[in-house]
């Protein structure tokens, strides 16, 4: 059962990830790189990494993926592109959207079916819990001890990404703010 | 989920031939930066099919899902940075087209 | 070995006064800049400095020679030495610098130090005036520092850093005055020729090297009668003593090496005296003086060495003849003085040859000083045609010069006559081949004779065949006129050093070498070479025969040309031929042209015009054209598109994780 549910996730990331690649208009390839993601997170989920599950969702998906499209509405890109002859409409939200959904009915099927997440894996990962913590703990456990120094570089690197975007980002003003120093110099 | 981890890494290269040709093809840059990211996912996968086969009954190879999860932040930090550099050569030619930065050309 | 510290002095003490006299140069050059107008500055000094250490340096001598005769024989043999520097130390071989005062290099520093304090004195007079006064003395002090260096070394490396430093002040000295152009051409031509000399000089070294492990000469001394049985060492030996002669032959300038020092006549009188007459010149004969066992060992070098010296007696004594400027009729007679040396070396008779050198350094220093101070009285006029009849206007100097005429030619119990008639006697009692040479060297004695009093009529006697309106020909002050008096004395004397064995039982200078060729005798009798002695009659015979070939070839030179130089030319127009080889020198100039010179030029244009201009150049301008052909190729990599930036980025990841996968 897994095993099948695993082809029909892989099916439906590799169409989505064509669907990004051809694409004419940006937006669909933004939506279909979500939906790549999702059937992605899935397929972790069903390998046994259920923070990595989590974690893929969360910050993929809801943080870089709204990102995406925040910058596809800020700067007006919906339009369709010039020039690039496509099949159309086979890569479009409808299609893209029902795809999506199956794999999260297919999740929560798997979890409800068989209320541990862990059964779904098989014997493989059963006893993949070393001294009774789940995979979140243990994870917790090691990053914060033996990778503790990329976690302190990674909250480093955080903040960099911070400043930078916001000083790309930063609007030019062409009129000097009110009370400022180089208004009206010549008088 | 009794999948062969070459199964995994086949889908991880398919990931990633797609995300590359994307790359190299494309040139609005939104799909590019798209396509940068489809290339790490796929680098994920495959550092999570690595972890799954190196793992054991009884223990769990915890290198790879960390080294994902490092992926997935650094990933954050590349496409917020990366959309900032789109919004500001947005700015500058009035478009996403790469082909509008030909300025080192000769 | 005794010890004596103070022997570095010796060359310190001149080596220091070079340095002083440098620095009162440069002070010289820098006030004449400042006023144009000044006599002659702070250079005026460097005399008095110079002087100071040559005669420090003679003091320090005579103080050497007396300890080394306050020894006994056996001790005498090794010397008086001064503590070594440990040079070089290459595990089995090392170079120690020391110095050693035994009983043939004590002879050798009280004869530089002496005569050289002698030339000194006389050069604060002749150089007076000159602008470069000061660097005058600074290389002839550094000259005097570099012979001591040379005779003083115990080994053959030191003797050879002493060695380069006499060419090299040779060559700073011929071209004192290289603003004339000839000198600094003069100057070359000596240090090219040394050059020849030196290369075989160090072929010899290394070969000696090879075969006994040091180039300590005592050492080497005491080595050679360890391998007298060993034919293939012999050999061996043979080739190194063939080769040191080559390097003595380029700085004494034997034939053909002799081309040099007619020329080196460019430089300043008391350079002649010293350099080319009483001391650099004679490096080469110290050289095998010194290794005397060697050359005891190897009869047949000694048999060239012979040839070679006679020969080049008789070259030097027949171009001389031709000559008329009167440095230049001196500048043969040293060639062939020369060539007597190592004729008597060559006999194995190592005391005559050096007694000749001492001897030739007192009466040739004195006719080149002599000459010297013609020549200022003169104004500088050198060609002896335009001189005569100078005995009334110069007498000092005429004396002087007469003395050491008759010490050159070889008059009777004149200093001269013994020594020369030493050399000959031992090559006539050697017998077999050296009769030829003894013949050879009789001639030359007799010519010896012929051109000395042709040059002292041609220039004193006679009538007056200068401008007497415009040339007042004055004699020269004191400091130069003294020197001249006391080397004549010498000149005179001098014979006292060595008398012949029928005259007395101990020839002086003979018994105090004996400890340094004692090690060559040795030698000798190993090989069953030590001959008789002709008898006493013999010698009383060749002294008669001797004395009657000196008076009458000097009364004819002398008769002839009393008249003026009108016999030369008659000789000249009735065989031009003969005339031009014999001033030419035997045409060895034109020899070195054509089988050196010519061939070196034709291969200098053809390298420089096929080699340098297609394959060197061909080379460079290659290189820079490839680099112009991969700078257009590359550049068409920026073509500005990000998409083609990308898929370089691509090919080189790719490349790259290829390359990771397989290493």
């Amino acid at each position: 059962m897994a095993s099948l549910l695993f082809y029909a996730l892989s099916a439906i990331a590799v169409l989505c990830a064509l669907g990004v690649v051809i694409s004419r208009n940006p937006m669909q390839s933004v939506l279909n790189l979500l939906g790549s993601f999702v059937a992605l997170a899935a397929i972790y989920l069903l390998s046994g990494f259920q923070f990595l599950a989590a974690a893929q969702i969360l910050v993929y998906a809801g943080a870089i993926m709204v990102l995406f499209i925040f910058v596809v509405m800020l700067l007006n890109l919906t339009d369709r592109e010039e020039g690039q002859s496509v099949w159309m409409g086979l890569f479009n939200g409808r299609i893209l959207g029902s795809l999506a959904v199956f794999a999260g009915l297919a999740i929560s099927g798997l979890i409800v079916t068989t209320g541990n997440l862990a059964a779904v894996d098989g014997a493989a990962l059963d006893a993949a819990h070393t001294g009774g913590l789940d995979n979140m703990t243990s994870l917790a456990e090691v990053l914060f001890s033996k990778y503790m120094l990329p976690f302190e570089a990674a909250s480093l690197l955080l903040l960099a990404t911070l400043v930078g975007v916001m000083l790309l980002a930063k609007r030019e003003r062409s009129t000097p703010a009110p009370g400022s120093k180089d208004r009206d110099v010549k008088a | 989920m009794n999948v062969p981890t070459e199964h995994l890494l086949i889908l991880a290269g398919l990931l990633f031939s797609l995300g590359a040709l994307g790359f190299l093809l494309r040139s609005n840059l939104i799909v590019v930066l798209a396509s940068i990211e489809l290339m790490l996912n796929a680098a994920n996968l495959t550092f999570l099919a690595g972890a799954r086969s190196h793992s054991t009954e009884g223990a769990l190879n915890l290198d790879g899902p960390i080294f994902a999860l490092f992926v997935i932040l650094v990933a954050a930090c590349e496409a917020a940075l990366g959309l900032a550099l789109v919004i500001a050569f947005y700015r500058q030619k009035q478009s996403v087209d790469i082909e509008a930065a030909a300025e080192l050309k000769g | 070995m005794q010890d004596y510290n103070l022997l570095w002095l010796m060359p310190l003490l001149p080596f220091l006064g070079s340095i002083i006299c440098g620095a009162l140069h440069f002070a010289t050059l820098s006030a004449r800049k400042k006023n144009p107008e000044i006599e002659s500055g702070p250079g005026a000094l460097a005399a008095p400095v110079a002087i100071a250490a040559m005669v420090g340096s003679f003091a320090v001598a005579v103080m050497a020679w007396l300890k080394l005769k306050g020894l006994d024989e056996l001790a005498r043999a090794a010397g008086v030495e001064s503590s070594p520097w440990h040079w070089i130390d290459l595990g089995p071989f090392s170079i120690d610098l020391s110095m050693v005062v035994d009983p043939l290099s004590a002879v050798m520093i009280l004869v530089i130090t002496g005569v050289g304090a002698l030339i000194h004195i006389y050069s604060a007079g002749y150089i007076k005036g000159d602008p470069g006064f000061a660097k005058f003395f600074a290389y002839l002090n550094l000259f005097v520092a570099m012979m001591l260096i040379l005779v003083l070394s115990s080994n053959l490396v030191g003797l050879f850093v002493g060695w380069e430093g006499v060419g090299l002040c040779s060559y700073l000295l011929i071209g004192f005055w290289y603003d004339k152009g000839w000198p600094a051409e003069a100057g070359q031509k000596a240090f090219i020729v040394n050059r020849i000399g030196d290369a075989c000089f160090l072929i010899g070294a290394f070969l000696l090297i090879r075969l006994f492990g040091t180039l300590d000469t005592s050492e080497i001394g005491a080595a050679v009668i360890g391998i007298l049985d060993n034919p293939d060492q012999m050999k061996d030996l043979g080739l190194a003593a063939l080769l040191m002669f080559g390097g003595a032959c380029g700085k004494s300038a034997q034939f053909p090496l002799m081309v040099w020092l007619p020329d080196a006549m460019a430089g300043p009188t008391p350079v002649s005296a010293l350099i080319h007459a009483a001391t650099m010149v004679t490096a080469g004969v110290y050289l095998i003086a010194r290794m005397n066992p060697v050359y005891a060992a190897c009869p047949d070098v000694l048999f060239f060495i012979g040839c070679i010296g006679a020969l080049t007696a008789f070259i030097g004594a027949t171009s001389a003849l031709r000559q008329t400027d009167i440095k230049k009729v001196l500048a043969y007679s040293t060639v062939s003085q020369l060539g007597y040396m190592f004729l008597g070396l060559s006999t194995g008779a190592w005391a005559a040859a050096v007694f000749h050198l001492v001897t030739h350094a007192f009466f040739k220093g004195l006719l080149f000083l002599g000459s010297g101070s013609v020549i200022v009285g003169m104004h500088h006029e050198q060609n002896m045609y335009k001189m005569g009849g100078l005995k009334k206007h110069m007498p000092k100097t005429f004396i002087t010069f007469m003395v050491g005429a008759a010490a050159l030619s070889g008059l009777p119990l004149m200093s001269g006559f013994f020594s020369k008639d030493e050399i000959l006697f031992m090559t006539y009692s050697h017998g077999g081949g050296y009769m030829v040479l003894w013949a050879i060297g009789l001639a030359s004695a007799a010519l010896t004779a012929f051109y000395t009093w042709r040059m002292v009529s041609l220039t004193f006697f006679g009538e007056e065949r200068f401008d007497v309106e415009h040339v007042k020909p004055h004699e020269s002050p004191a400091t130069m006129t003294v020197p001249l008096v006391i080397l004549a004395v010498a000149a005179a004397i001098g014979g006292l050093l060595n008398l012949p064995a029928v005259l007395t039982e101990h020839p002086v200078l003979h018994s105090w070498l004996e400890p340094v060729t004692a090690v060559g005798h040795e030698v000798l009798v190993k090989l069953h070479l030590v001959h008789e002695h002709a008898s006493h009659g013999v010698e009383w015979g060749l002294l008669a025969l001797g004395s009657v070939i000196a008076l009458v070839f000097s009364h004819l030179g002398f008769r002839r040309y009393l008249k003026g130089p009108e016999p030369d030319l008659s000789f000249a127009r009735r065989a031009p031929r003969l005339t031009g080889f014999l001033g030419a020198a035997w045409r060895l100039d034109g020899l070195f042209e054509v089988f050196i010179l010519i061939p070196v030029r034709l291969l200098s244009e053809f390298i420089s015009a096929i080699i340098d201009k297609f394959f060197i150049d061909g080379v460079v301008n290659g290189a820079a054209s490839i680099a112009k052909l991969v700078g257009d190729d590359t550049r068409k990599m920026t073509t500005g598109s990000v998409k083609s930036y990308a898929v370089w980025m691509g090919f080189g990841a790719a490349a790259l994780s290829l390359l990771l996968i397989w290493i």
